[in-house]
């Protein structure tokens, strides 16, 4: 569907994105990552078709993103841009009837009409934007962004500065989208957003430092753990485990953490060593780390392998 | 076409919404519309003294006697006509004048207000980006070129001698407001959308199309001096060169338009 290839931009002497690859595909939510700076917005917009990569290709449905043929491309994408962009002075059913024209749709105002309705607007299409709440505009942001039915959708940062229930919305939203088959490249810095609907994640600084689904990102950094509580102190416990072959058990009250390299099979396993010594187990889950946790983890590492490199390998 | 159309529509709208922009074209039209009256009506009236009285306009009254449209006139009504005829060419400057601020933040006021991005990632192409701008512009200069030249002669019919009037609608006067006019505010509302897709702040582009009434306002001068007159073939000569300035303009702008400098670098 779409595929990012080794996409490289610089900027004067300043290297923005570095050989940067992905490939998407229809259904997904692909959340793009990183410190800010990191070269999100810059990836979003050679996705677009709006800035040129210094070296590397955009590849859309077969087609490779160019100056020619961007206009057409960009006619199947929708690009929400990190401020919502709407004509202040107009209302929202003249903001949006420009962008049908302007991508060519055949009846614009029904389909003004439609995308006013399908995103709650109707009550608000006279409505000067420019007096809407930020929530509002960034849903009219949205409306227009999904006017012409695109099969990509990039969304830079597209809850960022609203309330908690319009970022609901968004979210459910972006949801919807995936159900429909819609490939959705989501930048943003709200980790809990991307736990709840990412399908993969890519961590971005300038390259790609990590790429993967949330959960293989978890297990790659922490492994799997199960959190076992129990109805007594944990502590006693813990050399139980050890016994049977755990070698990494924590206890903290009445609660064991224990790294397992099979969850499924592990867990009765460790449940009936537990209640042969005498435990009595509440609950048995497994233990998932925070994607802020990954995400941390992740710019860490990269801290240190950067510092290596530019220190050389420690001295024996 | 249907892209530029549904831009132009667009800042049409939004300038119905923000008048305010046409006040120095308002300005500029009075301006242009009383200057001739005062010379050639109100100041005679006060000063008690005709014009033709003054021996400093008795070239013109023997130069323009016999011209079709000044034939049957009397003196003062030679000079009269001299005068209107002449400072129609000031009423050129209006729409461009009146123009150009809207022109000058056509651009930059899309980035400013941060609807440039969206607006880039449609299919709209560089040239129906720039064509929407400057028509955006263009639509009322001529609308206001058409009301103040009908003020114009509303004002000659009623307040000069009658017949002057006439002076008014030869084949040369005609193409001065309708031919030079609005292509010299094509020409001057491109360099300002040009400079407007280049710089940072819109007075920097308006202050460079203003530039363009500098030519126009020197031909008024050496008009009036009679050292050049603007016949018919004069005004077809111009009106070619313009058309070509305006070609050479377009696509100037299409490529100094450049997406990623007005994207990434502009704050």
């Amino acid at each position: 569907m779409l595929t990012a290839s080794h996409l490289t931009r610089r900027f004067g002497s300043r290297l923005a994105v570095d050989d940067v690859s992905f490939e998407l595909v229809p259904g997904e939510v692909f959340a793009l990552l990183g410190p800010n700076g990191a070269g999100k917005t810059t990836t979003l917009r050679m996705l677009a078709g709006l800035i040129e990569p210094s070296s590397g290709s955009v590849r859309f449905k077969g087609d490779t993103m160019s100056p020619q043929t961007a206009p057409r491309l960009r006619g199947q994408i929708g690009f929400l841009t990190e401020a919502p962009g709407l004509w202040e002075r107009l209302d929202v059913r003249r903001n949006l009837l420009v962008y049908a024209r302007l991508h060519g749709l055949p009846k614009p105002n029904q389909a003004v009409s439609q995308a006013l309705e399908t995103f709650g607007l109707l009550d608000r299409a006279n409505d000067i934007a420019g007096q809407l709440s930020k929530g509002l505009k960034q849903r009219v942001a949205l409306a227009r962004t999904l006017l012409h039915k695109p099969s990509v959708v990039l969304l830079d940062e597209p809850t960022a500065g609203l309330d908690p229930e319009s970022a609901r919305e968004v979210r459910e939203l972006v949801l919807r989208l995936r159900e429909t088959q819609n490939t959705i490249v989501i930048s943003t810095h709200n980790l809990d957003e991307v736990d709840r609907i990412a399908s993969r994640v890519a961590v971005l600084r300038t390259r790609l430092i990590a790429f993967d689904t949330p959960a293989a990102l978890r297990a790659r950094l922490f492994g799997t753990r199960l959190r076992i509580t129990l109805g007594q102190a944990a502590a006693p416990f813990a050399s139980t485990l050890i016994a049977s072959g755990f070698d990494d058990v924590r206890a903290d009250g009445p609660v064991l953490s224990i790294a397992v390299s099979n969850e499924p099979s592990s867990a009765p396993l460790i449940v009936r060593s537990l209640v042969q010594a005498g435990a009595d187990v509440f609950s048995v889950l497994a233990e998932e780390p925070r994607l802020e946790d990954v995400y941390l983890r992740l710019l860490e590492n990269e801290d240190q392998s950067a510092s290596t490199t530019m220190n050389g390998p420690p001295a024996a | 076409m249907t892209r530029i159309l549904a831009l132009l529509d667009k800042d049409v709208a939004d300038l119905r919404q923000n008048p305010s922009l046409l006040i120095p074209a308002v300005l500029t039209g009075l301006f242009s519309l009383l200057l001739p009256f005062v010379i050639a009506i109100i100041i005679p009236v006060f000063a008690d003294e005709r014009l033709s009285d003054s021996s400093d306009f008795e070239i013109v009254v023997e130069t323009y006697k016999n011209q079709p449209a000044m034939r049957g006139l009397d003196p003062e009504g030679t000079i009269q006509a001299w005068i209107f005829q002449h400072f129609l060419v000031l009423l050129v400057l209006t729409p461009i004048a009146g123009s150009m601020s809207v022109a000058a933040h056509s651009v930059i006021g899309e980035k400013q207000a941060r609807t440039l991005e969206p607006l880039l990632a449609t299919p709209i192409t560089t040239f129906e980006l720039l064509a929407a701008k400057v028509l955006g512009s263009l639509l009322p200069a001529l609308l206001l070129t058409a009301i103040c030249f009908s003020v114009y002669v509303a004002g000659v019919v009623i307040f000069a001698q009658p017949g002057v009037y006439r002076a008014l609608f030869t084949p040369a006067s005609l193409g001065i407001v309708f031919l030079l006019g609005p292509l010299a505010s094509l020409a001057a509302l491109q360099l300002a959308v040009c400079v407007s897709s280049r710089v940072n702040d819109p007075r920097s582009a308006q202050q460079i199309g203003v530039l363009v009434i500098l030519p126009i306002a020197g031909l008024l001068v050496v008009q009036l001096t009679g050292s050049f007159a603007l016949t018919g073939p004069v005004i077809m000569f111009i009106a070619l060169a313009l058309l070509g300035v305006n070609t050479g303009l377009m696509l100037l702008g299409i490529r100094l338009f450049d997406r990623e400098a007005i994207l990434t670098r502009w704050k």
